[in-house]
């Protein structure tokens, strides 16, 4: 608002209180000087004392001038502030170097001006003396000395003092000698507007030798001061690490170059180091523009620094290759195909990538020194492909890599280990044990790999050899409980294998030897079965039977248990399942109860799930089980328990019933919908009914909507098994194939979203070069290429066949796309089953 | 993560012994009490580079961008604390409040 629109209220407010008398005129203007409207004030107190000059008045319009020119410093008006303050000295007969005048003459650059009132300093009462001395007290500091004429000889003491003590600082840090300053520091009076200077300059000294010392010695600085620029760059001296490059940016010039002075930046680094104090900020420059930094100060930065931090910048700034080659020298072939490998692999072009890494583990091979990280390279290989593979197992390719790294560098016995495990769950334990043994001539005396060796000779039987080599592992680990337990059940499957062979006494001696290592309940459990089994003459483990199946936990599991042991044992033992319930004295025909029922649920959980002696155990007690799903009534969490143990069985019809069961009492509930469903259809998706499927992709919404993610996901997957390839329906007849009719399949498989199958296929088909060379050709999006290479086929069909001979077979539309919305499962939501 | 060597203090020439005893020492410095960042930060760097194999890694896969601060991490390796003169002290005191 300008001046003349305000000034009319206040004249008018001046002209009212006129009329009304001098008592009101004068609360008039004290309420607005209270109120801070000092220009109001100004101007009612400037009537008031056209009356009469009291001296009460007088100081009214002293205050409100001087609250008017502190409202106009405030906006950063020094310069009217300035002039305000010298009409309020005139027309008040007050001191000009009453309050701030000083400090806005310094502010405004107007240091001579400042220090020609020197003089008036003295004359000054003590309080706005000391205040007057210490805004001067800076200028003081530097002026030269026929400026300071004025200056009192107190103050000109204080004046030498703190520049000896500055000089001796100096001197200080370049003599080594601590001595001089300190006699320096002790010249500085405590009545001296420098005495800030003693802890400072302490602090200084104590910088480089004991920052802990120096940061205390800070602390004692009292920060409004006229040191305060020299506290403040101290401060950021003391920053820890790096941080003080972002503190220098509340730094000025002079700060700045104390800093780096300090710190001991030569001057030719200093430009740069600025340049990257300005992009310090909480914004981190991008690559390139590192990059470039790097390349415009190359020259000044230390032998050997530039190269390696603009090769690690090339990955994200790739446009500046050739920049690199310009301004750092050659990058050899080995270098290159790194960078570019990084490079495909951060725009997430995987196969570009691959191929990068496959020629440096070419180039690397080329000298014996690098050996090591070619097998590095290919392990990386291998790991991204088993990355993609759902259940963590080795492509042919990942094989491969790592086989062929495993002989560029035979001292790693992860990757060892990790082929033999490979081929040990693939059911390969002739190449197990050819990786076993490689594993054993380079660490004879490792546990894992001793472990490993644990694990083979129980899969092949040699359960002595298996039993020996853990006995190795607990000298070398000797609280490995993994293996404890292995030891026992080494001596368990021994003693299986002796019973087979009719040899109890033998039998017994193992199981006597298991029970040294085995702990758990179920783990004795086992023991005492066998001991039943193999106790001769027969009718004496009858009693040792009984016992088993009480303490397992009642009929049903401990059934399950004497089945399963009873299978396990090698054939020619000649156990017959009812013969064996009977001898346990286990009723077949009775029916189980709800505590019986989860035993066996928590037992199916702890059996390995390959296990065919499970279905052949749960075969016989297929009755009690079945009675148990029509009769029992167990609560939510325990019907889905039994389930899932079922399910994870591939125990269809009794996964079916009992989860049937289980909707009967909560209709709809998605998970029991999911297992119902998939033990129905889920080993053969495409007989799965038009109905069933809407069915499942109503109940697929509801699990989303009420955020069961786990129970989504493996709905989503049922329904893509059942909407994919193998479902379309032929109505009449067999299929009639033409051009038609694959262009018609390759196009619904393209409105399906298989354009990665597609792709996938064709790359197999044409070879990676065609394929490459027909991508950059069509240089599109993945989609584009799709249809490109759809489009291409039907026309090659077409060209082969002459025309389209039939007409294509009926193809149903998609049922749905298949759910890619709902993402792999919550990993929190993990399987009642999960580890 | 910022540069391992710089991390720990060690040469990118150093070898296993020396960068377990540099990582003993920058541990004893700031246990994970007294400062847990750093103490992280300390702890990923020997992860990064504690073995032969490792530092073959480092060396092939890292792609962690350098930063400002890596940057003058390097420029200010050779730097040796300096001493200012009376002229820089006295443009800092000279300035007003």
């Amino acid at each position: 608002m300008s001046s003349k629109k305000r000034a009319k209220p206040a004249r008018a407010v001046a002209v009212a209180a006129g009329q009304a008398g001098s008592l009101d005129a004068t609360e008039l203007a004290s309420a607005a000087l209270a109120a801070a409207r000092y220009k109001d004030a100004v101007e009612l107190f400037k009537d008031l004392l056209k009356r009469e000059r009291r001296p009460a008045w007088l100081d009214g319009l002293a205050a409100a001038y001087a609250g008017r020119a502190e409202q106009l410093a405030a906006k950063d008006m020094v310069k009217e502030a300035l002039a305000l303050w010298r009409t309020r000295a005139e027309a008040c007969q007050v001191p000009l170097l009453d309050g701030p005048y000083v400090g806005w003459l310094m502010k405004t650059g107007q240091i001579e001006h400042a220090l020609r009132l020197l003089p008036s300093v003295d004359k000054l009462p003590a309080a706005q003396r000391e205040q007057a001395t210490a805004q001067l007290a800076p200028a003081v500091l530097v002026a030269p000395d026929h400026l300071l004429a004025g200056l009192s000889p107190e103050s000109l003491g204080h004046r030498a003092a703190a520049r000896a003590a500055l000089a001796a600082c100096s001197q200080a840090g370049a003599r080594g000698d601590p001595a001089p300053l300190e006699a320096a520091l002790q010249g500085i009076s405590f009545r001296s507007p420098y005495r800030a200077l003693r802890p400072l300059l302490k602090g200084l000294s104590l910088l480089a030798t004991d920052p802990t010392a120096a940061a205390a010695s800070l602390a004692r600085v009292p920060v409004p001061g006229p040191c305060r620029a020299l506290l403040q760059a101290l401060r950021v001296c003391l920053m820890p690490g790096t941080e003080w490059l972002a503190g220098l940016r509340a730094l000025d010039d002079a700060g700045r170059t104390l800093v780096l002075d300090l710190k001991g930046c030569p001057l030719p680094q200093r430009a740069l180091v600025l340049e990257l104090m300005a992009r310090s900020g909480p914004v981190a420059p991008a690559p390139a523009e590192l990059f470039d930094l790097l390349q415009r100060h190359r020259p000044v930065l230390p032998d050997g620094a530039a190269r390696p931090l603009a090769l690690r910048l090339l990955p994200h700034a790739l446009q500046r290759l050739d920049a690199f080659r310009a301004g750092f020298g050659p990058l050899d072939a080995a270098d290159q195909a790194r960078v570019l490998a990084l490079a495909a692999e951060l725009k997430l072009r995987p196969e570009d990538a691959e191929d990068h890494w496959l020629r440096l583990v070419k180039l690397l091979c080329q000298s014996p020194a690098g050996q090591r990280r070619a097998a590095l390279v290919l392990r990386r290989l291998a790991d991204e492909h088993a990355h993609h593979s759902a259940d963590g197992s080795l492509c042919v390719h990942a094989l491969d890599w790592l086989q062929q790294s495993l002989k560029l560098d035979p001292t790693d016995r992860d990757t060892n280990l990790r082929l033999l495990r490979d081929a040990r769950r693939a059911g390969d334990l002739k190449q197990a044990r050819i990786w076993l043994d490689a594993a054993s001539q380079q660490f004879p005396s490792d546990a894992l790999v001793l472990q490993e060796g644990v694990e083979i000779a129980l899969a092949t039987g040699a359960y002595k050899k298996a039993a020996g080599l853990a006995k190795q592992v607990l000298q070398a680990d000797p609280i490995n409980p993994h293996v404890r337990t292995l030891v026992g059940q080494s001596h368990l499957a021994h003693a299986r294998k002796l019973i087979g062979a009719h040899k109890p006494q033998a039998a017994q001696r193992e199981l006597d030897q298991a029970a040294h290592w085995l702990r758990s309940a179920s783990d004795r459990g086992q023991l005492a079965l066998l001991r039943g089994l193999a106790a001769e003459p027969v009718e004496t483990g009858d009693s040792l039977l009984r016992e088993a199946v009480a303490d397992l936990g009642g009929a049903l599991v401990g059934a399950f248990h004497l089945l399963l042991e009873a299978k396990r044992v090698k054939p020619g033992s000649g156990f017959a399942p009812q013969e064996l319930l009977r001898r346990a004295a286990v009723d077949a025909h009775g029916t189980a109860d709800a505590a019986e029922v989860l035993a066996l649920a928590q037992a199916l959980h702890a059996t390995p799930q390959r296990e065919p002696a499970v279905t052949v155990a749960l075969g016989v007690l297929n009755g009690m089980l079945t009675r148990a799903a029509a009769q029992l009534q167990l609560g939510e969490t325990d019907h889905l328990l039994l389930c899932e143990a079922l399910h994870r069985h591939g125990q269809l019809e009794l996964t079916r019933r009992f989860a049937a069961a289980a909707l009967a009492r909560w209709p709809g509930r998605p998970v029991f919908v999911y297992l119902e469903a998939a033990a129905r259809f889920g080993a053969v998706p495409w007989t799965m009914p038009q109905t069933e499927w809407e069915r499942l992709d109503r109940v697929f919404e509801q699990a989303r909507d009420q955020g069961d993610e786990r129970t989504a996901s493996r709905l989503s997957k049922l329904l893509g098994a059942a909407s994919g390839p193998g479902a379309f329906d032929v109505p009449n007849g067999p299929p009639a194939f033409g051009a038609g009719s694959i262009g018609g399949v390759l196009d619904s498989l393209l409105q399906s979203g298989y354009e990665d199958d597609i792709l996938d296929l064709a790359r197999r088909e044409m070879g990676k070069a065609t394929f490459e060379q027909l991508r950059r050709e069509v240089n599109g999006s993945k989609t584009q290429f799709a249809e490109a290479l759809v489009a291409m086929l039907k026309a090659a069909a077409a060209s082969d066949a002459g025309a389209p001979v039939l007409e294509p077979v009926k193809i149903l539309p998609p049922r749905r796309q298949v759910h890619k919305a709902s993402a792999a499962a919550n990993p929190n939501q993990k399987d009642l089953f999960d580890g | 993560m910022a540069d391992p060597y710089r991390q720990l203090g060690v040469p990118e020439t150093a070898d296993d012994h020396t960068i377990r005893a540099a990582y003993l020492a920058a541990i004893r410095a700031c246990p994970p009490e007294r400062d847990r960042q750093r103490f992280e930060q300390v702890r990923a760097a020997f992860e990064a580079i504690s073995s032969e194999a490792r530092r073959h890694a480092h060396a092939l896969f890292d792609t962690q961008v350098p930063t400002v601060k890596d940057v003058l991490d390097r420029l200010s390796a050779d730097w040796r604390p300096g001493h200012p003169s009376e002229a820089t002290l006295l443009r800092v005191l000279g300035r007003p409040e």
